[in-house]
């Protein structure tokens, strides 16, 4: 029980220590570039683990609603001048009406099934952005129109610092979200679709309805965090925002590499694979380009196989190890 | 008479070219305690899932408490009334005992009270010991108790017991039976599959008998035992003809 005592505070000081880091460092650096991104993907394991995590539905295409998000926002502030957060939240309502269209013929799919029909449908979204070019721009990309004198209202901002704290509270909204579902009814509602959907049909858990309930929060957040990385990233194309690679394994990938269903997962997946990408990139970047892919797969190769629970389980099992407990009992915790 | 708790009335179920449930026909009341018993794969665990919802029927009509419940998600058959126990066990295997129950009485209940929901039904089936443990952990026993738990917790009306006796000692027999009668008396109505005969004679106040399918015989456990059909079905056509030269001595 003093587990669950000490788990608040253990993030309260996570928080703490994440809000001075940048302190310490150039606000306009790489390193901060490098943190505000390992923050996004954070967020982003963590909105795909509402669904790939607690239901075990296992999407590949939440590049999908991220591209939303991404386009929408951009788009209209483009043309209307709108704030970004007015079009981040239109973004949202679009991602979770493509979320419940998606659902109808996903829904009762399972397994490598429902992977596979995400993945396409992610992928259709791709094709449809860098083919629609009078209203996407294209292969070409689209620039987020810079305004000299940002603001947040207008979400710009001098240096990157404004963004970093963004992505914390973030971050910190998108955790506190996944706790409530996790610990709430849903939350068990989605626990027992993944055990054992049909015994949770018959004890009266409406398991479509759940999941797909589960699928609209995924993607609204999914949706808002892509407006928040174009108003970082200031251009982009569909090849970034829609990507298999860059957002929709990344983001499965996180989560399961750092423990899937677990609120620390993917906070800790993104701690590992975001700076371990970047690292791979600048050491074998400019000799190498193949190389650093082939490490950074590596990596993930060695670590699966090490654990397949994740890193967080392989963390509490060197705990127990050390302080001579059994570990098995944790597997439910956090 | 009251109208009957569940009507069902000629329901089949196919699967490609076989007939599983074969135009079947009977009535529960509420109150009462049916067993429905027959040989392996005379087809009483799929009449649990036409029943429950978990597949619909290809044909025939069931009504709880008077209206159409055949073909309904079986979430919505649960909202109704009326759930099941699985005969091979379908726990939530890495959920706590008490997380398995919880999620049964999210059916009627927000869930602060399905939870104290739980406790008493742990408390009531005798599992509050191990209320904190993975159902993945325990024994068969064990397992098929907190299904009981579960199923109990989403408070139905009419609850289908699926062979939840299996592996049971008598000791634990007796229990169960206890418990099923209690049940009944503060008002859930039971339909039991149980391979055990003395335990099936001993609980059930009524027995529906199923061969290939079809609904062979519908009587008291008396009745039943001296059923030339049903002694037939179970002990092959050769033992029931020499048993009808001789005088009858119950099971």
């Amino acid at each position: 029980m003093t587990r669950q005592r000490l788990l608040p505070v253990l993030l309260f000081a996570g928080v703490i220590i994440l809000a001075l880091i940048p302190l310490g460092l150039d606000p306009r650096g790489y390193e901060m570039r490098i943190l505000c991104i390992t923050l996004l993907f954070a967020s982003l394991g963590q909105a795909w683990n509402i669904v790939g995590g607690l239901a075990n539905q296992i999407s590949l295409g939440h590049a999908a609603y991220f591209g939303i998000g991404a386009y929408t926002s951009t788009i209209l502030l483009k043309l209307f001048s709108l704030s970004p957060w007015l079009g981040g939240v239109i973004g949202m309502i679009l991602a979770v009406a493509f979320a419940l269209l998606l659902s109808l013929p996903t829904a009762r799919l399972k397994g490598h099934y429902y992977a596979l029909a995400t993945l396409a449908a992610g992928e259709a979204i791709r094709v449809i952005a860098n083919s629609w070019a009078d209203v996407t721009g294209g292969p070409v990309g689209i620039s987020v129109p810079y305004l000299p004198d940002g603001s947040l209202w207008m979400m710009q901002f001098s240096t990157v610092l404004p963004n970093y704290y963004l992505f914390l509270a973030a971050l910190v909204v998108i955790c506190l979200v996944f706790w409530k579902i996790k610990s709430g009814a849903l939350g068990y509602r989605l626990r027992a679709i993944k055990e054992n959907e049909q015994a949770a049909e018959v004890i009266g858990v409406d398991t479509y309805r759940s999941k797909l309930i589960a699928a609209c929060v995924s993607a609204a957040i999914t949706a808002f965090l892509g407006t928040l990385y174009a108003q970082f990233q200031f251009f982009f194309d569909p090849d970034t925002v829609f990507g298999v690679a860059t957002i929709s394994v990344k983001m499965a990938l996180i989560a399961i590499l750092g423990g899937v269903g677990r609120l620390s997962g993917p906070l800790v997946g993104a701690a590992f694979i975001i700076p371990m990408e970047e690292m791979a990139n600048s050491y074998f970047g400019s000799s190498a380009a193949g190389l650093s892919q082939f490490a950074y797969g590596a990596i993930l190769v060695l670590v699966i196989l090490l654990n397949p629970h994740g890193l967080t389980a392989l963390f509490a099992q060197l705990r127990d190890r050390f302080t001579g407990k059994g570990g098995s009992h944790d597997r439910s915790v956090a | 008479m009251t109208a009957p708790l569940l009507e069902v009335r000629g329901v089949t179920r196919r699967f490609g070219g076989l007939i599983a449930v074969n135009d079947v026909t009977f009535d529960v009341h509420a109150g009462e305690i049916v067993g429905l018993i027959g040989p392996n794969g005379a087809g009483k665990t799929t009449l649990f899932n036409l029943l429950t919802g978990v597949y619909p029927p290809s044909s025939g009509d069931i009504r709880l408490e008077g209206e159409a419940s055949g073909g309904l998600k079986p979430h919505k058959i649960a909202r109704r009334g009326m759930t099941k126990t699985f005969q091979n066990v379908a726990l939530f295997m890495e959920s706590s005992v008490l997380d398995n129950v919880v999620t049964g009485g999210l059916l009627n209940n927000a869930l602060p009270e399905a939870r104290d929901k739980a406790r008493q039904i742990l408390d009531r089936v005798g599992l509050s010991a191990i209320a904190d443990v993975r159902a993945g952990d325990l024994s068969f026993p064990e397992r098929a108790r907190v299904e009981v738990a579960r199923a109990l917790c989403t408070e139905p009306k009419l609850l289908l017991l699926d062979e939840v006796m299996a592996a049971l000692t008598p000791a634990e027999m007796e229990e169960v039976i206890d418990l099923v009668r209690s049940l009944r008396d503060d008002g859930t109505t039971f339909i039991v599959v149980e391979h055990h005969m003395k335990a099936v004679m001993k609980l059930c106040e009524r027995l529906l008998v199923l061969n290939f399918g079809e609904l062979i015989a519908d009587g008291t456990p008396t009745e039943i035992s001296r059923n030339d059909r049903v002694i037939e079905a179970y002990l092959g056509a050769n033992f029931a003809k020499k048993q009808a030269s001789q005088p009858v001595e119950t099971a």
